[in-house]
């Protein structure tokens, strides 16, 4: 192959103040700064709410849901709903953006941060086949979990990395604060997969009031698989003696 | 479409990534991977050799058919600014010279299998053995050959040559980890001599690739399968990272 010509990055026109859900997604994926600046490349001003930011905010929450499909995939049940919710757990960005030195409202944030949401339930819709067919595969509660949570992790990042880029675009300075936020809203996230459980597996409740550290609970469960855990929510017969008048032996007392 | 210009591309191949030129690339890709595919099959019973011929192809079609989202966001995100389409034939390109690759050994692997002890020999194990070993040196081979190729085209495009790497390096790493769980769910491939002559095995999906790895690990090592899997990925890891912190640059190419 010929050496590679040298090409002038090409000059990017601002965001239009209504898109369409392609662009909106290209916007998303190829230039986080213009969804919170408007294709500006750097801004200090909150836009208005009738600009790019909320009509990404209001377009986008519907994909935010897209972030339930790999949990579907892994469990197949009906945890759906609850997995969605983790987005409502982003504790105190505004504060942490300020103290980072953003210059940035809270209907920007908000959008950014739906954007940030979206961002990761595109990159879960993407790995919602692989984890469908290592699904369909196995019985492992461990390897599941491990396989949900590791792409948790990676769209998070990417997620994380949206937030950062427009934290940065809008006047922040300071990685430490958001570093900060960053590492209490992944603990936070993983420690949700163990307060909203049961999200793999089957369950006949759809909450447990049960209170635990996720590393416990992920120690607990890691080495058990479907098969026992459909066993132990199996309904047992209670061991009552035998009083069929045959003398036929009750096959539960043994 | 000519052989050459999969080969050796002009710098604009992944500018026009129109239908035709996907098809015309899969096209070889197919023809590549079938022909290769008849000669690994080819020793265990020329119905075996039809079989891989049909699954070769289908292995790849389905790792690049679930990961297309996948594919299509990280080379977004990544970038490289490649689009989804884009995305997908720089992937088929890249398989295709592979199978390419692959093709042109066929007569070779062909006469190979012809002259190899026949699987009711008494000394089919190790020619089996030594079978799987020659394969796996091909296929290694070509799938070198066709990522450093791939790496190019990256590199071609993407404005950093870290985020060349990094792309290629996810991609990699998505497309290998479900390509794996591909072919174990499309086994038997080579077809092991005691073992009867199938398109596919029984519950072709019971089972998960990396669950039977580390019960083998485990086996081997006499229970002390963590620490061996830690070793093997520090040995994996360590050299790519290097890899990428000598190549990364943080300017734009001139």
């Amino acid at each position: 192959m010929n050496p590679p010509v040298a090409q002038p990055p090409p000059l990017e026109a601002p965001l239009p103040e209504t898109l369409d859900l392609k662009s909106l997604f290209e916007a998303l994926l190829r230039r986080p700064q213009a969804t919170a600046c408007g294709g500006k490349p750097r801004c200090y001003r909150p836009l208005r709410p009738d600009g790019v930011s909320f009509n990404i905010a209001v377009r986008f929450c519907p994909w935010v849901l897209c972030q339930a499909r790999p949990a579907l995939g892994s469990s197949g049940e009906d945890h759906v709903g609850i997995v969605a919710l983790r987005g409502d757990l982003f504790p105190e960005p505004l504060h942490f953006s300020t103290l980072a030195g953003a210059r940035v409202g809270i209907s920007q944030l908000a959008a950014c941060f739906v954007g940030a949401l979206a961002l990761a339930g595109l990159l879960l819709l993407g790995f919602a086949p692989a984890v469908w067919i290592f699904a369909e595969s196995t019985d492992s509660l461990g390897f599941m979990g491990t396989l949900a949570v590791g792409a948790w992790i990676i769209a998070v990042l990417f997620a994380l990395r949206f937030l950062k880029s427009v934290v940065f675009a809008t006047g922040g300075t300071q990685k430490g604060p958001l570093f900060i936020w960053s590492v209490v809203f992944f603990l936070v996230t993983l420690q949700m997969t163990t307060s909203l459980r049961p999200i793999l597996g089957r369950s006949d409740v759809l909450l447990t009031q049960e209170k635990k550290f996720f590393l416990q609970h992920w120690a607990d469960t890691f080495g058990t698989s479907l098969k026992q855990t459909a066993v132990a929510a199996a309904p047992t017969v209670p061991a009552v003696e035998s009083t069929s008048e045959e003398g036929a032996r009750n096959p539960y007392v043994r | 479409m000519h052989l050459r210009d999969l080969i050796q591309p002009r710098l604009d191949w992944l500018d026009v990534p129109s239908s035709r030129r996907v098809a015309q690339v899969s096209l070889m890709a197919v023809a590549g991977l079938a022909v290769y595919g008849f000669t690994v099959g080819y020793w265990r019973d020329p119905v075996m050799g039809l079989y891989v011929a049909v699954k070769l192809p289908l292995l790849i079609g389905l790792t690049l058919a679930c990961n297309g989202l996948l594919n299509g966001l990280l080379g977004l995100l990544l970038g490289t600014g490649l689009g989804f389409r884009q995305s997908l034939l720089a992937l088929l390109s890249s398989f295709a010279l592979a199978a390419v690759i692959l093709g042109s050994l066929a007569p070779v692997t062909f006469l190979l299998a012809w002259n190899a002890p026949r699987p009711d020999a008494a000394n089919a194990e190790s020619a089996h053995a030594s079978y799987l070993v020659m394969h796996t040196f091909l296929i290694g081979f070509a799938g070198i050959t066709a990522n450093i190729h791939l790496h190019r085209l990256l590199a071609v495009k993407a404005p950093t040559p870290a985020a060349a790497t990094a792309t290629l390096l996810a991609w990699l790493g998505g497309n290998g980890f479900l390509g794996a769980q591909f072919s174990w769910i499309l086994r038997p491939f080579f077809g092991t001599p005691k073992l009867e002559v199938q398109f596919l095995r029984e519950d072709p999906l019971r089972g998960n690739f990396y669950q039977t790895v580390w019960r083998s690990i485990e086996h081997i090592t006499g229970g002390n399968g963590l620490p061996a899997v830690i070793i093997i990925v520090l040995l994996l890891v360590l050299p790519i990272t290097q890899a990428i912190l000598l190549n990364h640059r943080t300017t734009h190419k001139p």
